[in-house]
């Protein structure tokens, strides 16, 4: 049972230095796996690992062309900060919606 | 890629009605949380409320009193996360009211939401990148380039 799988938080997978690495590189430019493993030491399914845990938790993109697999960072792979937003768009619609009912009350004392 | 929120609201009260409402420590625990509010530019105060796992928020958000303009404007940051003292959310407030007749428009800007690519440039600035490691990727890059170059 492999325990990638269970890792799309991608505040855990940024936890990891040798996942921050792979960002890092990324930041610059798209990588073939290959030409990312090369910056490593450890072996190539070691830094396949690392790249499919960042790839589960929406960070970084994956296309396959001929052969080879590409990554790049997803630009717009921020789940968490889209939920946050989508989140507070309501909440301060439902908090405001007090805060008229609080003005209302304090109004009429 | 950071993004804002922005809202606007109207309500038939006086801005000085509306800006009681918006400070009072009393009056927010009212009408949004409980709270330690005071309206002193520098002072640090916090929110409770009940924490959402499946946001990775423990239900305390972290503020800071940035800019007070009585009855015209209010800022203060906004900031939370899974655990005392991991921010994961980063953000501001900006409460601006304006006298309009009969009443008050109340606009807020909440600012701040970053995308993935601000929230890593802030990472490899900030505490989790020491220089050893900075300058270790540096120099990996460096050789990088060269060789393709």
């Amino acid at each position: 049972m492999r325990k990638l799988m269970l890792q799309p938080d991608p505040f855990q997978a940024i936890a990891d230095p040798g996942r921050r690495e792979i960002l890092f590189l990324l930041s610059k430019e798209k990588l073939s796996m290959n030409a990312l493993a090369e910056n490593f030491e450890i072996s190539r399914p070691a830094v396949s690992k690392h790249v499919k845990i960042l790839y589960e938790a929406g960070l970084i993109m994956i296309t396959e062309v001929g052969r080879e697999r590409y990554c790049e960072l997803n630009p717009d792979g921020f789940r968490e900060i889209r939920a946050w937003m989508a989140y507070y768009e309501e909440f301060w619609q439902a908090k405001m919606a007090n805060f008229g009912k609080v003005l209302n009350k304090r109004a009429k004392q | 890629m950071q993004r804002d929120l922005s809202f606007k609201w109207y309500f038939p009260h006086s801005p000085a009605a509306v800006w009681e409402c918006l400070t009072e420590q009393e009056a927010i625990a009212e009408w949004l949380m409980k709270n330690d509010f005071k309206p002193v530019v520098g002072h640090k105060f916090n929110f409770h409320t009940k924490p959402i796992p499946k946001m990775d928020f423990d239900g305390i958000i972290y503020c800071e009193v940035l800019e007070v303009e009585a009855l015209k404007r209010l800022v203060y940051s906004w900031k939370g996360g899974p655990a005392p003292g991991v921010i994961t959310l980063d953000t501001v407030l900006t409460w601006t009211l304006v006298p309009k007749e009969n009443g008050t428009e109340v606009r807020l800007e909440h600012s701040g939401f970053k995308g993935f690519k601000n929230y890593l440039s802030s990472l490899f600035m900030g505490a989790g990148w020491n220089g050893r490691i900075r300058k270790r990727l540096e120099t990996l890059l460096n050789e990088k380039t060269n060789a393709t170059t």
